[in-house]
């Protein structure tokens, strides 16, 4: 978001005004001085949490929900919808990609291809179905989320495709992942930079660019506000909301291109817990320079926050199945701060 | 008046926003059966004073006493169980849209506490119907309240508002979306109510109005309470406490100027409602129209269609002698035809912008780089216009919210004045503005208005009579009467607004 500056002037009672001005920065800085923070906690007392390796190997543990989120963040502004198909598209990108590449033995080119503008697709089918049939948008893409998890086994007859793996069938898969494709997941630029990272942080500076300063960002905004005024002052109101719905879906299936060349098969679990984490991600956003509301900057923020977090703590020894539980806690702590601190408007 | 009986009393009331301070020693005494009129500019404090006594705002110096005792309300639910009842100005968030009216008028039962999980249907018809009888309503109770007009929906807030029989009655610019005819009833019913003993706070820019009614008038300044009148005063009187003295515009077109001027926009037999008459109409080159008529004679829906926002049934349209027929509001726009629309709350107001974003709103493509949008070109423009119009805020990076209605709605006439247009229409553009800033909009229209026209759209007469050079009256859908500034007479005009079997007239 663009800096909102209202600066206080030195008049009115003293204390009420400082009071005001530190509650003001609590709202907005609270956050990202908890995180640093927290880094600065893990740095100190797990000596292998401050190594370059350690750091680019928990980036990379964000990259393919920060991506996911960094996509969802349009439907979110546009029209207050944590688009759900999000997941699913991700998941299914990866077993067709597998299926193509494996099976089918086509080029990097077509199968990275064919699988954008399959994930392109599903969002506008998302988008005409809120905008145009007009289901609730969180109903039309639970059901696209459902279709997509369900069409992503049916290719390989629910089974995960990889190199000599048995089909359905009996037929034996022949081909495989090609380098140019392994590269996008498991690269490293100047031999260190692990390829998805750049790959999420480009992404990012073009979502932040074009949500937080572009022309087109003012007008989703505007939309999510006040979708009647925004039409009022000339917006193409269905367009973007449906464009809205194409770039979660499109930017999904980028992770989803991602995640298959990380892990360099088609399988059928990779989906998991990318739905959840990628909307916590975007959500925890909200409180990040304290704006409440959907911010590409927060998204990748409460992304690696997420990140940091679960490798700081299970280097000092927590569990991976308290994982979700600390999650879901980070989730709402940052958001009843939020909001709550700033209930009472100044 | 010697025997007068102090239901709710302020003493030395104070509020600050942040660095604002928003309203300073305000001592009130509201009394038994009597009705109070509170005026003010816009952003002068009254609404901070109303929020404080209807225990909105929880925060604030100085004290509220009823009757003897001092009280603190938690909520505005307090508020309204100690006897203090609040309409707001803003209709929409007094009704529940997808209830009934009946459902509508008895939500204060249906929430009551200790009345146990279930209620009784017919019961509650029953009330509903008691009720809006009190207010002479005569609704279909079974209607859903997003059917019915802005005007029922208001009186059905008042009624259900009056059947907690209030001690006091707070009515927040109650007659902003009322027609004439509605107004007086409402009048009729409030002096019933004073009569029974309510005390009652009437809150609006309309004087007239405020004189009809009040017995006395409390003018509030700068946060502070400037006065109070006591009846009989006149409206010049207020105006004068409230803001200091106001010029009248001078220059005014005449007839035999206008039309020697090139035709702006033309309407040829233009159809606007399937069985609405055809609508012919020429406006010209550097003119002021004044629309006026009552609430439903068709001149929101002759704007939207100018704009865009709905197509004609038949017809055409004009403008500088080229036909002209827009898709959408985007068209209607990229061909300089702007409008203000009436409801400011939900069709103009982009209640998470800032004031600046709100002013640029509609011309994102003209502060823009590639793209990216140049805020500090954006901020150099709101500043003008914050200047210009005289828009009261801490800066054009406030929050919308943090403004006044008033100012409000002059962001978003603002916006539109931003670039040049060809045709501006102004739809009820003075809705809870004060007359120093209506002046001031007024003045800013007049000044600049060049060789552009602008048409002004309002339901009060004395609105458009204030700006317009010629002031046309719609009545039934059809064009009944029109009359310039400089010949104007005004009871004429009163009777095309209200005759029951209007005829269509020429127009210049």
């Amino acid at each position: 978001m663009e800096t909102t500056a209202s600066t206080p002037t030195e008049t009115g009672p003293r204390d009420r005004t400082r009071a005001e001005a530190w509650k003001r920065f609590a709202i907005r800085y609270g956050f990202l001085i908890v995180m640093a923070a927290l880094f600065a906690y893990f740095s100190l007392t797990e000596p292998a949490f401050f190594t370059p390796g350690n750091l680019f190997s928990m980036l990379l543990g964000v990259t393919v929900y920060g991506i996911l989120a960094l996509g969802v963040t349009f439907p979110l502004v546009a029209d207050d919808v944590p688009d759900l198909s999000i997941g699913g598209v991700a998941a299914l990108t990866v077993m067709i990609s597998a299926y193509l590449m494996i099976v089918l033995e086509t080029s990097t080119i077509f199968a990275i291809g064919f699988c954008l503008v399959m994930a392109a697709l599903i969002g506008f089918i998302n988008g005409i179905l809120v905008v145009k049939v007009k289901i609730p948008g969180l109903l039309a893409t639970l059901g696209m989320m459902f279709i997509a998890q369900g069409l992503q086994l049916i290719p390989s007859g629910g089974r995960s495709v990889g190199r000599g793996a048995v089909l359905a069938g009996g037929v034996t898969a022949e081909g495989r992942f090609s380098e140019a494709f392994l590269l996008l997941g498991q690269g490293r630029v100047f031999g260190f930079i692990p390829s998805p990272v750049l790959i999420m942080l480009a992404i990012a500076i073009v979502v932040y660019l074009v949500l937080s300063r572009s022309r087109w960002g003012r007008v989703f905004y505007a939309i999510g506000s006040n979708a009647e005024a925004a039409r009022l002052v000339g917006a193409k109101v269905d367009r973007f909301r449906i464009m809205a719905y194409v770039l979660s879906g499109t930017i999904a299936g980028l992770g989803g291109i991602v995640l298959a060349a990380r892990v360099g098969r088609g399988d059928v679990q990779s989906g998991g817990t990318l739905l959840l984490d990628a909307i916590g991600s975007a959500l925890i956003g909200f409180a990040v320079l304290g704006v409440r509301r959907p911010n590409p900057f927060g998204t990748i923020v409460g992304a690696i926050f997420i990140g940091m977090l679960l490798n700081g703590l299970t280097m000092q020894g927590m569990q991976y199945y308290v994982q979700d539980f600390i999650k879901g806690i980070v989730l709402v702590a940052a958001l009843a701060f939020t909001f709550g601190l700033s209930k009472t408007k100044a | 008046m010697a025997d007068r009986q102090t239901v709710v009393q302020t003493t030395d009331i104070g509020k600050s926003f942040a660095a604002t301070r928003a309203l300073d020693g305000v001592s009130l005494s509201f009394y038994r059966g009597e009705i109070l009129g509170l005026v003010g500019a816009n952003g002068a404090g009254k609404s901070t004073l109303i929020k404080i006594i209807c225990g909105y705002h929880t925060d604030y110096e100085g004290s509220i006493i009823i009757g003897d005792e001092t009280v603190r309300f938690a909520s505005p639910e307090d508020a309204y169980r100690r006897g203090i009842a609040t309409v707001h100005q803003i209709i929409n968030q007094g009704v529940v849209q997808s209830m009934s009216v009946g459902e509508n008028l008895t939500l204060g039962e249906l929430i009551a506490r200790g009345k146990g999980p279930f209620y009784n249907k017919a019961h509650l018809k029953a009330r509903a119907q008691e009720i809006q009888s009190q207010l002479g309503l005569d609704l279909d109770l079974d209607q859903p309240v997003e059917d019915i007009g802005q005007s029922d929906r208001q009186m059905i807030a008042i009624a259900r508002a009056l059947s907690t029989e209030p001690k006091l009655l707070i009515l927040d610019e109650p007659t902003s979306s009322l027609s004439e005819k509605e107004a007086e009833r409402l009048f009729t019913t409030l002096e019933k109510l004073r009569s029974t003993g309510v005390s009652i706070v009437y809150v609006s820019h309309r004087l007239h109005e405020v004189k009809r009614i009040a017995d006395r008038v409390a003018v509030i300044r700068d946060g502070k309470l400037a006065t109070v009148l006591e009846n009989p005063f006149d409206v010049k009187q207020i105006v004068t406490a409230m803001v200091g003295e106001i010029p009248e515009h001078e220059v005014r077109e005449r007839q035999s100027t206008i039309s020697t001027r090139k035709v702006r926009l033309e309407l040829r037999d233009v159809v606007v409602d399937p069985g609405k008459p055809p609508l012919s109409l020429k406006l010209y080159e550097g003119e002021i129209v004044g629309l006026t008529g009552l609430i439903g004679a068709g001149k929101s829906e002759l704007a939207e269609v100018l704009f865009g926002v709905r197509p004609p049934v038949s017809g055409e349209i004009l403008v500088d002698g080229e036909p002209y027929r827009p898709r959408g509001v985007y068209d209607a726009i990229r061909d300089g035809i702007f409008l203000v629309p009436e409801d400011r709350a939900n069709n103009a107001v982009i209640a998470d912008f800032t004031v600046r974003q709100n002013i640029t709103a509609p011309f994102l493509r003209d502060f823009q780089r590639l793209g990216i949008m140049k805020v500090g070109e954006e901020r150099e423009a709101s500043r003008r216009m914050i200047k210009s119009m005289g828009i009261k805020t801490e800066s054009e990076e406030a929050d919308m919210d943090a403004l006044s209605g008033g100012n409000q709605q002059k962001v978003v006439v603002a916006r539109w004045l931003l670039k040049n247009f060809r045709l501006v229409l102004l739809d009820e553009p003075f809705q809870g503005v004060d007359i120093k800033s209506r002046h001031d909009i007024g003045q800013y229209l007049r000044d600049n208005i060049g060789d552009r026209t602008a048409v002004v759209i309002a339901t009060d007469l004395d609105e458009v009579i204030e700006v317009a050079d010629r002031i046309l009256v719609m009545n039934g859908g059809a064009i009944v009467g029109e009359q310039f500034y400089a010949t104007m007479d005004r009871e004429k005009l009163l009777h095309f607004i209200s005759e029951d079997n209007p005829e269509p007239v020429e127009t210049t």
